[in-house]
């Protein structure tokens, strides 16, 4: 009757462990600034990925009717287009950090989720700010 | 007097009351003396009355806009209507370690009223008063609600507007509280068990205990949810969120943990679980908190960083290591030794058991993933939604199998008779299953109607058993409904099953559709036909409106806003949900033409079978009610009615 048990725990704890590990695998979702994208592009083409950057001067373009929000993010030296599909949340505006859910496709990233970043402490990035020092900033900030 | 003075008073008391009782019981305990004892129990309603005094001062300081008080300068202020005031207390960290604390003393106090032997009374008492200990100094030293400003501000912020946007935030964070509280009696109860050696009593004991919390923490839990899914404006109730998960834990581990408390009370089996499973889950209460105030992972819920990370991580390391300490040196006692068949009652709870445990596992582990990636490799990744569905889909269709078997199997071993009844639930899965399949419903969707149709034809089984049993012996058939433990497991199991059936088919079907509409244009999506009529603004003082109007052929005039605060910078939405039994409408104005009015972008979520969610939440508050309500010509319940 022990064996049993066993036999049955060892059941539950082999489907547990398949299902974490095949699981997670396919699931990790990766948060990356645009450099670090440029830098390997195969790993990540058409999987789950959290883009954080700011919303690059001047590339922003929404057709309301389209209901289609396509911008350019950057993070001081690497430059990602993005297509967003749905309005952009109300803090959304140029220079602000941002960060989009969403997966590579063709070159361009297709957002599902747009979350802006924005909390008393934020500060916009000056010019000549290194790729860290502006990741820091998105992360940090709420 | 001022509100601060006051209220550093009642904390200081508090916590000098919960230190002296932690004294005295410890010492009634080794001295075997009554009169220390008598002294705890007296510090009891002492260390209540401080506490409530200090939670009455903060209402007091709110109430009268004393922004000289940091707490209500920064979560308070004067355009703040009165309900929202009153439950300011639990909008921010320290408030709600307060209103924590001022639980915990409450919970003490019933739980010292109980009669127990000396021994025993002692050792819980002195658990409970560490708890109080732990509470109060926290609150005495790094997070206090009333630490004063030198300049207070003429007003202040008022509370987080995602918390003004619905009174379910006036409840949810009492019910949760009043679950996790709950969870201490329990976890007092085993320490003593496992110091004085008495292993068998406890469990029966602290059985309504269990139940009170379990019930709060399910009812929180579904407040929660609703919340969620009428504020956040996303259409949805669940997201695995880590302040989502934290809570989720202790629900898992104590439902685990009231499943095998039944085959300890029954038959004396489980005893090293039973340790185990309750020191966890009151564990995973704390270890909660300190997820998700101490800043290390990012959620929505997280209230401004404090320093109260470590004191928590620290208070759940000392929690975990005395039940699993003490656990271990007593494991020789509380080894198993009769033999269980898997096909019995007690095996299918122990099973089940391993389920929810299994599951509070890979919960646990999801949450904790992201922490041990960056410290190991450095890499910043998120676990998604998508695994936790993944997992918790087979788990939980594991769980409503068990659901409906475990009532039905007798303990110790199956009788012929019950085969019959076994075969009929499995034809009624196949069947059901098979109807689902045959509608064009995916497999998931079709195996979870199979599996409500199986869970309902087990409780009506086993209605129609009590039943035939009464009237074969000359009894009232009514007489059934007495049996108050055995009617409310059923109800609360049912409505397990129909949450079951809630969840696979929001999640699995769910039509989301956008589209920004001009005066007067109409839009037909999702079965139905809008026409939008115009914005127009409100000036609601604490808030600025913006309220779109749509016509409907199907529900008359919708109205979905936009809510702008004062101290937030994007608007909140605030959506109008239309249930009906078949499918939730949810309207949504996303976006609106700000010179004149003309357009506005319009997003529709329909999601069937979510009412059936929220009644379920009620039929599972019903289902506990019934059985924690004191029978007429039983021992009377001591303790919180739940609400």
């Amino acid at each position: 009757m022990r064996a049993k048990y066993l036999i049955g725990l060892g059941v539950i704890l082999g489907a547990l462990a398949y299902l974490i590990f095949g699981g997670l695998g396919q699931n990790l979702v990766y948060f990356l600034t645009p450099s670090e994208y440029l830098q390997d592009q195969g790993r990540y083409q058409n999987r789950p990925v959290r883009l954080g950057g700011l919303v690059k001067q001047g590339t922003v373009h929404y057709d309301k009717d389209k209901l289609e929000l396509r911008f350019i993010l950057t993070d001081g030296v690497a430059e990602v287009p993005v297509v967003h599909k749905g309005t952009p949340p109300g803090m959304f505006k140029e220079g602000q950090g941002v960060v989009v859910e969403g997966r590579f496709q063709e070159g361009i990233f297709r957002g599902t989720n747009l979350l802006v970043k924005h909390s008393e402490a934020y500060q916009a990035p000056k010019a000549g700010w290194t790729p860290e020092e502006v990741r820091k900033l998105i992360e940090e900030a709420k | 007097m001022t509100p601060a003075l006051l209220g550093n008073l009642g904390v200081s008391l508090a916590l000098a009351f919960s230190l002296l009782g932690l004294a005295l019981s410890l010492l009634a305990y080794h001295q075997g003396d009554g009169r220390f004892l008598k002294g705890a129990k007296a510090l009891v309603l002492s260390a209540f009355l401080a506490a409530l005094t200090a939670f009455l001062a903060l209402e007091w300081a709110l109430l009268t806009h004393d922004f000289s008080l940091a707490y209500v300068a920064r979560n308070h202020s004067t355009h703040d209507p009165l309900w929202v005031t009153l439950v300011t207390p639990w909008a921010a960290l320290e408030g709600s370690i307060l209103l924590w604390s001022l639980l915990q003393t409450l919970y003490t106090l019933l739980a010292s009223r109980k009669p127990l032997d000396p021994w025993r009374a002692s050792l819980v008492l002195a658990v409970l008063f560490g708890v109080q200990v732990f509470f109060f100094g926290v609150m005495a030293t790094i997070a206090s609600p009333f630490q004063t400003l030198p300049n207070p501000p003429a007003d202040g912020n008022g509370p987080n507007p995602l918390l003004q946007n619905h009174w379910m935030m006036a409840v949810h964070p009492v019910l949760m509280y009043l679950g996790f509280v709950g969870l201490s009696v329990p976890f007092a109860y085993a320490v003593a068990a496992m110091v004085v050696r008495r292993y068998q009593t406890w469990v029966g004991e602290t059985r309504w205990w269990t139940l009170i919390a379990w019930g709060f923490l399910t009812a929180g839990k579904v407040a929660g949810m609703w919340w969620s899914y009428e504020v956040l404006g996303w259409g949805g109730y669940w997201a695995w969120d880590p302040v989502e998960n934290a809570s989720f834990i202790p629900w898992l581990l104590s439902t685990a943990f009231l499943h095998t408390a039944i085959v300890q009370e029954t038959r004396g089996a489980f005893k090293a679980w039973n340790f185990a499973f309750v020191t966890l889950a009151f564990a995973a209460t704390v270890l909660g908190t300190f997820l998700t105030r101490s800043g290390v992972i990012q959620s929505v819920h997280a209230f401004a960083e404090g320093p109260v990370g470590p004191a928590f991580l620290g208070f759940f390391l000392l929690v975990t290591g005395l039940g699993l300490g003490l656990l271990s040196r007593v494991s020789r006692e509380v080894r198993d030794t009769a033999v269980f068949r898997l096909f019995s009652r007690e095996g299918a709870l122990l099973l089940g058991a391993f389920f929810f445990a299994g599951w509070a596992l890979v919960v646990v582990l999801g949450t904790f993933y992201p922490l041990l990636a960056e410290a190991f490799t450095g890499a910043k990744v998120s676990v998604g939604a998508p695994f936790f569905n993944q997992v918790s889909a087979p788990i939980g269709a594991g769980i409503l199998l068990l659901m409906g078997i475990g009532p039905i199997l007798p303990w110790r071993r199956p009788r012929a008779e019950v085969f019959q009844n076994l075969y009929i639930l499995l034809a009624v899965l196949l069947l059901g299953t098979l109807v689902g399949l045959l509608r064009g419903y995916t497999f998931g969707a079709s195996l979870a109607v199979g599996l409500f149709l199986y869970n309902t034809a087990a409780i009506l089984l086993l209605v129609r058993e009590g039943v035939l049993a009464r009237l074969r012996a000359g009894l009232s058939p009514w007489g059934f409904l007495e049996n108050r433990r055995r009617v409310g497991s059923l109800l609360v199991h049912f409505a397990v099953a129909l949450m079951g059936l809630g969840i696979a088919f929001s999640q699995t079907y769910r039509l989301e559709s956008e589209k920004t509409l001009y005066r007067g244009q109409a839009w037909e999506v999702g079965g139905v036909r809008m026409e939008f009529l115009g914005v127009r603004a409100l000036d609601e003082r604490r808030r600025f409106a913006v309220e779109a109007s749509l016509r409907t052929d199907r529900f008359g005039e919708v109205r979905p806003r936009l809510h702008f605060y004062p101290q937030m910078n994007s608007p909140l939405p605030a959506p109008k949900v239309v249930y009906t039994p078949g499918n939730d409408y949810y309207f949504l104005l996303m976006d609106f033409d700000r010179e004149k009015g003309e357009w506005a972008s319009i997003r529709l979520i329909v999601t069937p079978l979510v009412f059936w969610m929220w009644v379920a939440g009620g039929l599972l508050a019903l289902g506990t009610l019934y059985i924690l309500w004191p029978a007429a010509g039983r021992e009377e319940v001591k303790g919180v009615s739940p609400a």
